[in-house]
């Protein structure tokens, strides 16, 4: 030990204790979270010059680390896309995700049901400045972990408030973290040399990402704005489902009635759009599918930003659709879950999405063996009862509560530490659900990120031991 | 029963729109009556609306390229529908820049008014959008309740001011008091007046004019400095000011002493007629 710190003496001169630079002390209560251990700094708030360097040549061996980071700077005219972008997930969901890696910034959200997922993604090239580290731990197991950034969408919605006047005054706009102090910064600077910090408080928490391959929906749609817009128009606030009807010859959107609701009292409203207002019209198989209008109505108002035609694509009801917008500086997506009317139906995409979940579990169980630490991949497969008059049940903890009644442990998310779901289980709760006098929301695949970059195909890699065909084509999933 | 009519000229559409707006801040819910010359939208429900009733005409040929109306009978040829006016307003909200728009009765389930739009599109085809409204047919048994009120015998007729301002400073007296004192004279003065314990409050408008009247003899005996008032629920006067987007053609309140204020006003061509009782 003595020897280190002679060493460090000697590079750089004699030593002088910067003592201007106060170390923060609350370095060393750093959260315990997803398996990143803290360093304890010297308490006395001194600079580490010999004592702290003692100290932290004390735990050399064992923690050595650099916290995950994320710099990014970007112009007037980003703040609003950004802006925007946060609104239309803020329909989605209460929490917002700050989610970077090498493909660029992600922002994710998920709705306390999982009906509804959004994830838009901001390429390098959108940034003026674009730089992220993961957090590096040398240690007896190499841990990577990104930056689990999770923020309170009323902490940052009021930020990025008046677009408009953002757009005007703004002249640049830097977003960085401090992972000491779990803050996010972002620094808006404006004209006349004024300069606005803001400090978001963040929690660590792994972000969770869908997995829905787009290219496998037989039904796509790719249409202006603007047309969508117009079509928004006929629905009061208070629809809460539109119903998307498709033929080859025609597309049709029209407010969905629940059938317990008072048919004599509301407006039905539909309408017609034929096959030459949309860019891309790719019609496999009709199908009438029901969704959440509050998601459309963020989706949309993220597309006024970007100019960009929104994509549709979907398949039969029960399946999650996906609405997504693609630029060269960013991609968006919303995977929203659809009404499945007939109980039969929907139980088939519950048993694909189960016979994942037990290959999933099948393969953290074989990683933990080999010893490596997968603390970010997970399935999680929720399917749930609707409620008659919401898409939104009110909880989904209260389905969760009545598979525990029915004696099969509930569908948890695989968070840092390795979790083991057994198969049986997973079954029976399969057949909890598929009641036939419920219309269930279909599920959504979800994986948490992974910063583990030797799992990007997972499932190619295992055996298959799949109970249906149709497995074999969530051989490669692409994750948003 | 049968309905149908179409509009296609597109100032129509927007008088059409506008007149359907003005009804929906009037009245929750309303009756739509068609008969073969006119459609008439009336609010009559005395206990619902605290006695307030609306009467407002139009005459089908200004609005309409084709017109087809069936009554219940021979006989009595006429429709009465109940609905929510702010479903028809948004139904025609939708109708902004439309090739053409369609009205009819139908049965889909339950009775509806069916609104039918045809909209321009960029693309050679063109969008049709379509609301089912639903409505209430109403019995023949109910129909005599719903007439056109006659215009009671008025002790004072005078020409409103700017509807406008009239409505800024209705607004500001609400805040004070729900008891508002309104009257005129045949000298062209009206006044608008709150008392309360602490502070009394009335605006003055003059030279406002007042219509000729219908016999020389209440010319004669009435003194026209004397004012004829009504005491009214200001939000009653509110709700009816606040329905007046444009000014109208011609504005006309009449007030019957102690009794009941009439409104009289001609939107282009459009009659709307709002009568307020007095506060018991």
């Amino acid at each position: 030990m003595k020897h280190e710190v002679r060493r460090r003496l000697l590079y750089g001169g004699p030593h002088r204790p910067f003592y201007a630079v106060k170390r923060n002390s609350s370095l060393g209560k750093r959260r315990r979270r997803g398996g990143v251990k803290s360093r304890s700094f010297e308490k006395r708030g001194q600079h580490p010059g010999t004592r702290g360097r003692q100290a932290e040549a004390r735990f050399a061996t064992r923690l050595v680390r650099a916290p995950a980071m994320l710099k990014c700077g970007m112009g007037g005219s980003q703040v609003k896309v950004f802006g925007k972008a946060i609104q239309a997930l803020s329909r989605v969901s209460d929490e917002l995700w700050l989610d970077p890696s090498e493909k660029g910034l992600a922002l994710r959200s998920v709705n306390s049901c999982r009906s509804a997922y959004g994830c838009v993604l901001f390429s390098p090239v959108f940034f003026q400045q674009y730089q992220w580290s993961t957090s590096v731990k040398m240690n007896d197991n190499d841990t990577i972990s990104n930056l689990n950034c999770k923020l309170g969408m009323k902490s940052i919605l009021p930020i990025f408030k008046c677009l408009n006047s953002l757009e005007r005054n703004v002249e640049s706009c830097k977003i960085f973290t401090r992972s000491d102090k779990c803050k996010v910064v972002i620094q808006f600077f404006c004209r006349h040399g004024i300069k606005r910090t803001h400090n978001v408080c963040f929690q660590e928490s792994q972000p969770l990402q869908v997995i829905f391959e787009k290219s496998t929906c037989s039904n796509t749609l790719m249409i202006q704005p603007r047309v969508l817009a117009e079509a928004i128009v006929l629905f009061t606030s208070s629809q809460e489902e539109v119903t998307l009807a498709v033929t080859p010859f025609n597309v049709c959107i029209k407010s969905s009635n629940e059938e317990s609701m008072d048919l004599t009292s509301s407006v039905h409203s539909e309408m017609f759009v034929g096959p030459d207002e949309f860019d891309f019209f790719q019609i496999g198989v009709d199908t009438e599918i029901t969704f959440c209008f509050k998601e459309l109505k963020g989706m949309l108002i993220f597309s006024e930003a970007t100019h960009a035609p929104i994509s549709i694509h979907f398949d039969f009801p029960g399946k999650p659709m996906a609405l997504s917008i693609d630029d060269m500086l960013l991609e968006a997506n919303f995977i929203l879950a659809t009404l499945a009317d007939e109980p039969s139906r929907a139980s088939s995409p519950q048993s694909l999405c189960l016979s994942q979940k037990r290959k999933r579990s099948d393969l953290i169980r074989s990683n933990s063996k080999a010893g490596k630490n997968v603390t970010s991949k997970a399935l999680e497969h929720i399917s749930r009862k609707a409620a008659p008059k919401r898409l939104c049940p009110n909880e989904t903890l209260t389905d969760i509560s009545a598979l525990e009644n029915c004696g099969s442990p509930p569908l948890k998310r695989v968070s840092g530490d390795v979790g083991e779901v057994p198969a049986s289980s997973v079954r029976r709760a399969e057949e909890v659900l598929a009641s036939p006098c419920l219309r269930k929301f279909s599920c959504m695949f979800f994986g948490a990120v992974s910063s583990d970059q030797h799992f990007s195909h997972p499932f190619d890699s295992l055996a298959t031991a799949s109970d249906s065909e149709e497995d074999v084509n969530y051989g490669s999933f692409s994750t948003f | 029963m049968k309905f149908r009519a179409k509009i296609v000229d597109a100032a129509c559409l927007n008088h059409f729109t506008r007149v359907s707006n003005m009804i929906a801040k009037l009245a929750k819910t309303c009756t739509l009556r068609i008969s073969p010359d006119k459609l008439n939208f009336i609010l009559s429900d005395k206990l619902a609306s605290g006695g307030v009733s609306m009467w407002c005409e139009l005459e089908q040929e200004n609005f309409f390229s084709e017109f087809q109306m069936e009554g219940i009978s021979a006989a009595n040829n006429e429709i009465y529908l109940e609905l929510t006016s702010e479903n028809l307003s948004r139904a025609l909200k939708t109708a902004q820049n439309a090739r053409a728009l369609k009205i009819k009765l139908t049965n889909k389930h339950y009775p509806c008014l069916t609104v039918s739009i045809e909209l321009l599109s960029v693309s050679s085809s063109s969008r049709i959008v379509t609301h089912d409204i639903p409505v209430k047919v109403i019995p023949r048994r109910l129909w005599k309740d719903l007439q056109e009120p006659t215009v009671p015998d008025s002790d004072v007729s005078i020409y409103l001011p700017v509807l406008k301002t009239m409505k800024s400073v209705v607004e500001k007296m609400k805040n004070i008091s729900n008891h508002l004192i309104i009257e005129a004279n045949l000298n062209g003065e009206l006044n608008l007046k709150i008392e309360t314990e602490l502070v009394c409050v009335t605006t003055h408008f003059k030279d406002l004019g007042n219509p000729p009247l219908a016999s020389e003899n209440a010319s004669q005996a009435r003194n026209p400095e004397q004012m004829a008032e009504v005491h009214i629920d200001i939000r009653k006067l509110l709700q009816f000011l606040a329905g007046q987007q444009a000014n109208p053609t011609k504005a006309v309140c009449n007030i019957v002493n102690n009794k009941i204020v009439h409104f009289d006003l001609l939107h282009e061509d459009v009659s709307l007629q709002y009568f307020i009782p007095a506060l018991s």
